[in-house]
């Protein structure tokens, strides 16, 4: 399988402050890769530099094993941050540019529209467009050509409640379809929701790299109640994955060894004569790993 | 070049503004090119007459003399036309769509192409029409006709074509490097019409600088070179003797500034960052 993305040793200052530093990333097609970081920590830079927008200091990137650059974007939708289009032209002109630049076939200009849900707007300025329309305007031109490869800077910037979960079902539905999707956001329950894998930036540095569900762990805490908590607590002593009990008052929260899950509590409980009123899983939130991983590189 | 013209085209073809300016350039070339008539019968009304001439008999409209008489006049309105450049580049920054175009698949070169493509386009079109401008001119008050006379010293379009060409790359040039397109419109009026022609004239006039390294420099200036390109006509209605042919120094040295023009463009565009 060939690498869709490989970059080596990219670098970049504006003056003094040193935007990306070093940064090697690999992506592989099929993953919806997120790239996380504060504020200024170089995640619009590094999408610049792919995109040619920004020339790198040092260091090289490659897409699709080696295809020249401009082949190479014909072949990708991007959006970097805010949606770029000609404010007097309505939606469908400015999709007819998208396309004949990418050479892509016009006839798909009403298919994005109503993917994005913006055909009954379609011949209407793009200046009288909400920033919510725009953004969705601007998810239609990178799918414009049904490019294999996404790069999203910060997609649900500036969309209401609705619209961010409108804009992240459209991005896991096109993950669905094979696509490699590329996606910048400082929103960890967004890289949580739809990523397989993801790297952290700050200061322009990664300082963490992986997947998804590994980052995240296996469910190690759990969170039990019955009628009878007392004997629950003695039971559970006994039980061969606990790590550590933590009695709250109304339930107990047990955290588990590696390898151990609910169903196995469950049927421990069961067997041993108490019956569970109340058992339930929880995750470790990127978030808490997030702010870990920061903190550690501190 | 095809494509790239039609991606211009694309941008341009449901931009209002560009056609309301567009259209009064135009507009504003024929009533250049055939004024002349109108303002000789005014001067007349007011009594003038040159040391007993009736001024309507001067023949300005004769062929080919009126070839050189209506693009010199012609060239004055080229701003009009820089102005257009001057706002569809500025679009394309202001509105990040330069950059948008880039990450969509478009080279820079193709960018540089796309523009200059409109540059020649634009310079073609008013070409044409001073061309046919002078042409139903001519045939209505010429008093000399015929294939020789007629189409003897349309040097003047092609230099007239070139000036235009040369001097929206020019703007071309601004508009990269000066962002704010009002600021872009006034520094080049200021310059064209004030600055550089005040310069010149210091330089080739002024007792100080008369004869010396200067005076000889000014003929290089990018806007004097330009201008020199075609010599102001009308001192031959006053038996003076004019430089009725384009100059080739001129010609070379505005040459010289278009590579000078279209390589920085194209250093800017490499080089610079979009953001």
């Amino acid at each position: 399988m060939k690498t869709t993305l490989k970059i080596q040793g990219l670098s970049k200052s504006f003056g003094k402050i040193k935007a990306v530093q070093n940064l090697n990333l690999r992506v592989m097609p099929g993953q919806v890769y997120g790239i996380l970081g504060p504020n200024g920590s170089g995640k619009t830079t590094t999408l610049g530099m792919i995109l040619d927008v920004v020339a790198p200091q040092s260091g090289s990137f490659s897409w699709f094993g080696g295809m020249p650059n401009i082949e190479a974007r014909k072949k990708i939708g991007a959006i970097l941050e805010t949606p770029c289009f000609l404010p007097y032209l309505s939606a469908t002109r400015n999709l007819e540019i998208v396309a004949h630049i990418k050479n892509a076939d016009a006839n798909r200009i009403d298919l994005v529209l109503r993917q994005v849900g913006l055909f009954d707007r379609k011949d209407d300025k793009f200046k009288t467009f909400s920033l919510g329309m725009k953004q969705r305007l601007s998810i239609a031109a990178a799918l414009l050509a049904n490019p294999p490869v996404l790069i999203l800077d910060e997609p649900t910037n500036g969309l209401d409640p609705q619209g961010i979960a409108e804009v992240r079902q459209l991005i896991v539905d096109i993950a669905n379809e094979g696509k490699t999707i590329i996606i910048a956001s400082h929103l960890l329950d967004e890289v949580q929701k739809v990523c397989t894998h993801f790297c952290v930036l700050k200061f322009g540095v990664k300082i963490h790299e992986g997947a998804v569900s590994e980052t995240l762990g296996e469910i190690n805490k759990v969170e039990l109640k019955s009628s009878d908590m007392k004997n629950l607590a003695l039971l559970l002593e006994k039980f061969p994955g606990k790590e550590k009990i933590e009695n709250g008052g109304n339930t107990l929260t047990m955290t588990l060894k590696d390898g151990f899950n609910a169903m196995q509590i469950n049927e421990f409980c069961f067997n041993n004569g108490i019956v569970l009123q109340k058992l339930s899983t929880h995750t470790n939130s990127l978030e808490k790993e997030f702010l870990k991983i920061l903190k550690d590189h501190d | 070049m095809i494509r790239a013209l039609k991606l211009e085209w694309l941008k341009i073809k449901n931009y209002r503004v560009f056609w309301i300016l567009i259209s009064m350039y135009l507009l504003a070339l024929v009533i250049i090119a055939s004024g002349g008539g109108l303002f000789l019968a005014w001067l007349k009304s007011e009594g003038a007459d040159f040391n007993g001439i009736d001024p309507t008999i001067v023949p300005i409209f004769d062929f080919p003399d009126i070839w050189q008489n209506i693009t010199y006049l012609s060239s004055f309105a080229k701003i009009f036309i820089a102005f257009m450049v001057i706002i569809s580049v500025n679009n394309d920054l202001t509105y990040n769509t330069l950059r948008q175009n880039i990450i969509d698949g478009l080279s820079k070169k193709e960018y540089l192409a796309s523009k200059l493509m409109m540059i020649v386009s634009l310079a073609a079109l008013s070409t044409l029409f001073v061309f046919l401008s002078g042409f139903i001119n001519g045939m209505l008050y010429s008093h000399v006709r015929g294939m020789e006379v007629v189409f003897a010293k349309t040097q003047f379009l092609f230099a007239y074509f070139y000036e235009i060409a040369v001097y929206c790359s020019l703007a071309f040039l601004l508009s990269l490097l000066i962002k704010k397109s009002g600021f872009v419109i006034v520094a080049l009026f200021l310059y064209t019409f004030m600055f550089e022609p005040i310069a010149v004239a210091v330089f080739e006039n002024a007792p100080y600088f008369k004869g010396g390294v200067m005076s000889q420099i000014a003929q290089y200036f990018p806007i004097n070179a330009l201008n020199n390109l075609i010599s102001v006509p009308f001192g031959r209605y006053i038996f003076r003797e004019i430089q009725d042919y384009v100059s080739v120094k001129s010609f070379l040295i505005s040459f010289g500034w278009l590579l000078v023009y279209i390589l920085s463009i194209s250093y800017i565009l490499n080089k610079k960052d979009l953001k």
